[in-house]
């Protein structure tokens, strides 16, 4: 049963009291990572899916006064939130109506409302939404709570204001229970790894130490934002398929699987239900329970669908994890590969992987990876992930010219509407062969780049290392030469001896001395 | 110092030297140096000294240095250190000789080992010395001798002394006369510069070279060259370049004949033959050094063995005292002379097949051991006269 299922029973909110440890607030520690993260992801969401670029800052501050109690104030330049729809969009546990499909940062569907549920369980205090949609007049803001058991807003304040400057984005301000010390690499490293998916962004973050980490935007392309799609045959599910009915409006069988799924048109659909003997005409809303298993097989066997399309999922672009790699590990190489889309049980999904090597990346005895799901950072778990399998046991890193320890960092980049977590914490990928080849594929095709690179720069080393070789004895070749240089009729200096030997070195090695202007670059006197 | 006073302290052979020797220096460097001057690569054409470009001259008797040639190139990186190191030698000779100094092969190591520091290719500071050892100072000097076609003596570098030689002659070494027949129970060391030496006048009728000192000192003692008036030399081992020149000129210049005395194995034939036709290392300059015309007086294998024409000169019991078993190292060293081209005649292949064949070896101090009156007296004198020698 998915969560969202598990929310029918009883409230949600009240689901969520009796498990936070499953959405990812088990102690303190991490329940300050994982607001920070929610709370971030959505501010994301609000802008780049829109096409804005995002303009974020974090602030994190401790509570002198009382102990482990953090205030975090998330702010955006997003679309805002309508000012009728802030108490429930931020004060109630919402079911999912919706079954179309679409390509999130959110791991859980449940954002902000997580953040601010766990700092009223932890703390108490209300939480502070303030936005302002684009073009809006004013700008609102409310304080609330959640009743848990009624699974509802309770306003505790209402303000708004006139918007004299347009704005338009949401601030949070929430007060949890946290643990800096703890907490704190994690945090941090979530945002470094964010700031690289995310070249696009400025981000600021300031820590409760008071540092001040600022990533600035290092170009104006933004990703094209995902875009709702409808579910596969080969994708869904008996809950899913219970959603679906129950919300379409379709009254055949026919119909339902004609309008209501992708990939499927009304001869394709007419075609399947011949072929597993289904009643065209059936109102799908009375199917009885052994009909819809039944169903749900046959949509997931019969291969005459088309195949499920890729053109809403927004994966990041080669351009934009070059870049991304390039500004924040500031490497001397970099290169990235977006694969063609494959599709794991009827979900679209696209693997993204980068390189990079050398520069201010630090020498380490394994490559240092860099997982992302839908643009989301995976920290946690990492030796369990399949693209670490194929880094560290799939890849022979010698074929590709590669000594251990090596200055390298691989991205593996996976966006697709379903995601083959491990586990409930879903911070690492299971090894599902489709998705492993495809990571596979990926890094060694920048991998081969790199050993190109890396040829390149050895011979061109190489040659600049003999260049050297000779330019390291000019001084003392002049030096003798003045010697027995007839000085008639002109005198010459050891400096002018010097220079044509420079010159006749550079004419010999051109293209790898091209960055040594001068003899003194090399060579230096001994005091 | 005034000039005056520089020319009383040093003779005026050696500023003749100096100058020669300074003009030829500047001549062959000042080539490559204009080379620069005009864009080109500057290089160094030198003759190879290599066995392979070691010519034995048959009907001269010596061994001299082939045409072959390699270019010591500046921007070859294989070569640019060496050519430094080339460049660098010049320069302290030439400064040498402008300075009125002697340095001695150790002194141009010193005055030249210094550290170069320099920037890698990947932007680390380095240091490497112009040259860390001996050897490395050592080749570029030799390099610069058959380059410019000096010999280090004539550049008035010198070396240790190690010949030693007395007899009934007298000879002018700088501004001083020295009589070689007045150095009481002493000699007089061979000087590094023998073509410096002017010979005065000379009492003698064959010139006696021994390998060991201590035979040389036990028949100067005994009064040996002046009973057979004769010019005693030993080379103390194998002989400096000193001693082999000096050799040469007796022989050249006053037609004394040379015979040379060695212990009776490959290492006593091998120093004959460097006398006689040059060592192959200095092949270059075997045309200055080498005496075609030296005699091997003995020890050979016949004096000890015998053969149909003559009796041996020790008895059996005699030859299982003083003969001693030849080691795997000497059995080599006799093949490979057997493949010289220079001991391909009849009586070494003979002499060197009896060793081989007996593969036993004799000191010349076995003889003394008979009695060292048998050598003066007996063995020496009958050789001599019999003409028993090996050419």
């Amino acid at each position: 049963m998915s969560i969202a299922e598990k929310f029918r029973s009883i409230s949600p909110s009240e689901f969520f009291y009796r498990n936070k440890e499953i959405a990812g607030f088990a102690n303190p520690a991490r329940a300050l990572y994982q607001s920070v993260r929610e709370l971030v992801e959505n501010a994301l969401d609000a802008t780049d899916a829109h096409g804005i670029l995002p303009d974020i800052s974090i602030a994190i501050e401790r509570d002198y006064h009382k102990p482990n109690v953090y205030r975090i104030a998330v702010k955006d330049n997003g679309i805002g939130v309508p000012e009728n729809y802030i108490p429930d969009a931020f004060g109630k546990v919402l079911y999912s109506s919706k079954y179309v499909l679409r390509q999130t940062r959110g791991l859980f569907g449940l954002g902000a409302k997580m953040v601010i549920l766990y700092g009223q369980i932890t703390v108490g205090e209300p939480a502070e939404i303030t936005s302002a949609t684009i073009n809006s007049k004013n700008i609102y803001m409310y304080k609330l709570q959640i009743d848990i058991r009624e699974n509802k807003p309770i306003i505790i304040e209402r303000m708004l204001w006139p918007n004299k400057t347009g704005w338009h984005g949401t601030i949070v301000r929430v007060a949890i229970e946290g643990d800096w010390g703890k907490a704190k690499q994690k945090v941090l490293e979530y945002i470094r790894r964010t700031a690289i998916v995310t070249p696009y962004a400025n981000i600021i973050l300031k820590t409760p130490d008071g540092e001040i980490k600022v990533y600035k935007r290092a170009t104006d392309k933004i990703p094209p934002p995902p875009r709702e799609t409808k579910p596969h045959p080969h994708g869904v599910d008996i809950e899913m398929l219970k959603t679906m009915i129950s919300e379409t409006k379709a009254q055949a069988l026919v119909e339902f699987l004609a309008e209501e799924f992708q990939g499927v048109g009304k001869v394709i659909a007419e075609r399947f239900i011949k072929t597993y003997g289904f009643d065209p005409n059936a109102n799908p809303k009375a199917l009885s329970k052994d009909d819809l298993e039944r169903l749900v097989k046959a949509l997931r066997e019969f291969d005459e669908f088309r195949k499920p399309r890729a053109d809403h999922l927004s994966p990041l672009g080669a351009e934009l994890i070059k870049i991304g790699l390039n500004t924040i590990l500031k490497p001397e190489f970099v290169d990235a590969i977006t694969r063609k889309p494959v599709v794991y049980e009827g979900h679209p999904l696209i693997v993204e992987v980068g390189v990079a090597y050398g520069g201010a990346i630090e020498p380490l005895e394994e490559p240092q990876l860099l997982r992302f799901a839908n643009k989301i950072p995976l920290l946690y778990d990492e030796k369990t992930d399949v693209a670490w399998k194929v880094v560290s046991e799939n890849i022979d890193w010698s074929y590709y010219g590669l000594s251990f320890p090596a200055p390298i960092a691989i991205l593996v980049h996976i966006c697709g509407t379903k995601i083959p977590y491990k586990g409930l914490g879903k911070e690492s990928i299971a090894e599902v062969p489709v998705i492993e080849k495809e990571i596979e594929e990926g890094v060694r095709a920048v991998a081969r780049s790199l050993k190109l690179y890396l040829t390149r720069k050895r011979k061109e080393e190489e040659a600049l290392r003999k260049a050297i070789t000779i330019i390291k004895y000019i001084p003392e070749v002049a030096n003798a030469m003045t010697i027995f240089v007839k000085t008639n009729p002109e005198h010459i200096d050891k400096e002018f001896l010097e220079l044509k030997l420079f010159e006749l070195v550079k004419s010999k090695f051109s293209d790898a001395v091209r960055n040594i202007s001068s003899l003194k670059d090399i060579a230096i006197p001994v005091e | 110092m005034s000039e005056g006073h520089v020319r009383k302290l040093v003779s005026s052979v050696d500023i003749r030297a100096r100058i020669k020797a300074c003009e030829k220096l500047a001549e062959a460097f000042g080539k490559v140096v204009k080379s620069v001057l005009v864009g080109e690569e500057p290089r160094l054409i030198i003759p190879k000294r290599t066995l392979s470009n070691t010519i034995y001259d048959k009907e001269r008797g010596l061994l001299l240095l082939g045409p072959s040639t390699f270019e010591r190139n500046f921007l070859d990186v294989r070569e640019s250190k060496k050519f430094m190191q080339t460049l660098l030698m010049a320069k302290i000779i030439y400064e040498a000789l402008m300075n009125n100094e002697y340095p001695t092969i150790r002194d141009l190591f010193y005055r030249g080992k210094h550290s170069i520091r320099y920037r890698d290719h990947k932007g680390r500071i380095e240091e490497e010395n112009t040259w860390d050892e001996q050897k490395e100072s050592d080749a570029v000097l030799r390099d610069i001798e058959v380059y410019v076609n000096l010999l280090r003596e004539e550049m008035l570098i010198l070396s240790k002394e190690k010949g030693k030689v007395v007899g009934d002659m007298r000879i002018k070494s700088g501004d001083d006369i020295i009589d070689l027949s007045k150095m009481g129970h002493g000699a007089y060391a061979i000087e590094p510069t023998p073509d410096l030496i002017e010979f005065i006048d000379v009492n003698a009728e064959f010139v006696l070279v021994v390998e060991k000192d201590a035979v040389f000192q036990q028949l100067h003692r005994a009064g040996f060259w002046r009973k057979y008036k004769a010019i005693l030399i030993t080379s103390a081992g194998q002989p400096d370049r000193a001693t082999r020149r000096f050799v040469r000129r007796l022989n050249e210049e006053l037609r004394l004949p040379i015979y040379i005395l060695t212990d009776a194995d490959p290492y006593g034939w091998y120093i004959y033959s460097v006398f006689k036709i040059g060592s192959i290392t200095l092949s270059y300059e075997s045309e200055r050094l080498a005496t075609p015309k030296a005699k091997f007086l003995g020890v050979s294998m016949t004096d000890i063995f015998g053969d149909e024409k003559k009796k041996p000169y020790l008895s059996e019991t005699e030859r299982r005292n003083f003969i001693i078993r030849a080691k795997k190292a000497d059995i080599k060293r006799a093949q490979e002379l057997l493949n010289y081209e220079w001991f391909k005649t009849e009586k070494w292949v003979k002499e060197i097949n009896v060793f081989l064949a007996k593969q036993s070896k004799l000191e010349i101090e076995a003889l003394t051991g008979k009695g060292l009156y048998f050598l003066t007296d007996t063995y020496i004198p009958t050789k001599i006269q019999t003409q028993d020698f090996i050419e």
